[in-house]
C-alpha cells in the first residue's frame, strides 16, 4: 500500500513537472510508470519517439518485409498501450519491448513460412579440414580499402543485404548484438535462449558475414 | 596454435576475454600467419561497418504520423 502510494506520488510529481521539465531525458522505466499511473500521453510519446525506429528495424530484420514490419510496429505499440502493466521492472524496459517485438515478428514470419529456405550455419567455418586458412583470406583482404568506399551508401546496402542472407535465428542475434549493440545477457532474455547459444550463433553469423563481405568487396572494389 | 584456433577464439580476442596462455599462442600465430592477420583485420572492419547500420532511420514521417493517430485513438478508448 505504501509503495503504491509512493508510486502514485512519484507519478504525480513527474506529471506536475512534465510541463516544465524535458521528458526526453527521463529514463524509460520512469516514463512507463508515468504512463501506467497517470495515462500521461506526453510520457508515452517520448517512449514512442525513442523506440519507433528500433522496433521497426527489428521487425524488418526478422521478416525482411516492409509491409509486415509496419503491421508489427502497430501491434507492438498497441500492446504497449494495453499491456504496459505487464512490464514489472524485472528487466530493462527496452528488453521487454524488444521481446514483444521479436515475438510479434516471429509470429508473422512463421505465418509466412519464409524461414523454410534458410541455410544452416551451425557448422559454418572458414578454414579447411586441416584447420588452416591457407589461400582463403589474404587474397580477398579488403581491410585497407579507403573509408570513403567502405562507408559509402552502396557499401552499407551490401552489408545490409548480407545480414539479410543469414538464417532467421542467426539474423536476430546478429541484429540485436552487433547492430543494436545489446549485451549477450539482453539478447538471451529477448530471444529466450541461453547466453552460450547467443555467443555461438553470433560467432557463426560473424564468420559467415566476414566471408560474404570479402566476396562482395574483393569483386566490387576492383570496379571502383 | 593453428588457424582454426584463431578463428574459434576470435570473439574472446576482440572482447579481451582470453586467458593469458591462449592470448600468447594466438598472437604468436598471428605474427607468423598472413592469412590470420587478414582474417582479424577484416573481421574487425566488418564489425565497424555493421555498427554503422545502427544509425539508420526507417520510419517515414507519414508512417509515424499515421501510427500516432492510431495510437492516440487507442489511448482515448
Amino acid at each position: 500500500m505504501e509503495s503504491r502510494y509512493l508510486r502514485k506520488l512519484i507519478g504525480h510529481s513527474y506529471k506536475a513537472q512534465s510541463r516544465e521539465i524535458d521528458l526526453s531525458s527521463v529514463p524509460d522505466e520512469r516514463l512507463i510508470e508515468l504512463y501506467i499511473n497517470e495515462r500521461d500521453q506526453s510520457a508515452f510519446e517520448v517512449i514512442f519517439n525513442r523506440y519507433v525506429d528500433k522496433v521497426y528495424g527489428i521487425a524488418l530484420r526478422v521478416t525482411r518485409d516492409p509491409d509486415q514490419s509496419e503491421e508489427i510496429l502497430q501491434e507492438v505499440f498497441i500492446t504497449l498501450i494495453r499491456k504496459a502493466e505487464s512490464f514489472r521492472g524485472e528487466a530493462k524496459f527496452s528488453t521487454w519491448l524488444y521481446r514483444v517485438t521479436m515475438n510479434a515478428s516471429l509470429m508473422h514470419l512463421r505465418g509466412e513460412k519464409k524461414y523454410e529456405n534458410d541455410i544452416s550455419l551451425d557448422e559454418y567455418v572458414p578454414y579447411d579440414e586441416k584447420g588452416t586458412l591457407m589461400g582463403r583470406i589474404k587474397s580477398k583482404d579488403w581491410s585497407s580499402r579507403p573509408d570513403i568506399i567502405i562507408y559509402s551508401k552502396e557499401a552499407l546496402k551490401i552489408i545490409d543485404d548480407a545480414v539479410n542472407e543469414l538464417p532467421e535465428s542467426f539474423r536476430a542475434v546478429f541484429h540485436l548484438r552487433d547492430i543494436e549493440g545489446l549485451s549477450n545477457e539482453e539478447c538471451s532474455r529477448i530471444l529466450d535462449i541461453s547466453v552460450p547459444a547467443v555467443k555461438s550463433r553470433l560467432h557463426r553469423a560473424r564468420l559467415f558475414l566476414r566471408d560474404k563481405l570479402s566476396d562482395y568487396f574483393s569483386e566490387w572494389s576492383k570496379l571502383k | 596454435m593453428i588457424c582454426k584456433g584463431v578463428v574459434e577464439n576470435i570473439m574472446g580476442y576482440i572482447d579481451a576475454e582470453l586467458d593469458y596462455e591462449t592470448l600468447e599462442e594466438l598472437e604468436k600465430h598471428l605474427a607468423e600467419c598472413p592469412e590470420c592477420k587478414s582474417f582479424v583485420l577484416t573481421y574487425k572492419r566488418m564489425l565497424e561497418l555493421t555498427g554503422k547500420l545502427r544509425e539508420r532511420t526507417f520510419v517515414t514521417p507519414e508512417i509515424r504520423a499515421k501510427l500516432k493517430d492510431l495510437l492516440r485513438s487507442k489511448i482515448d478508448t
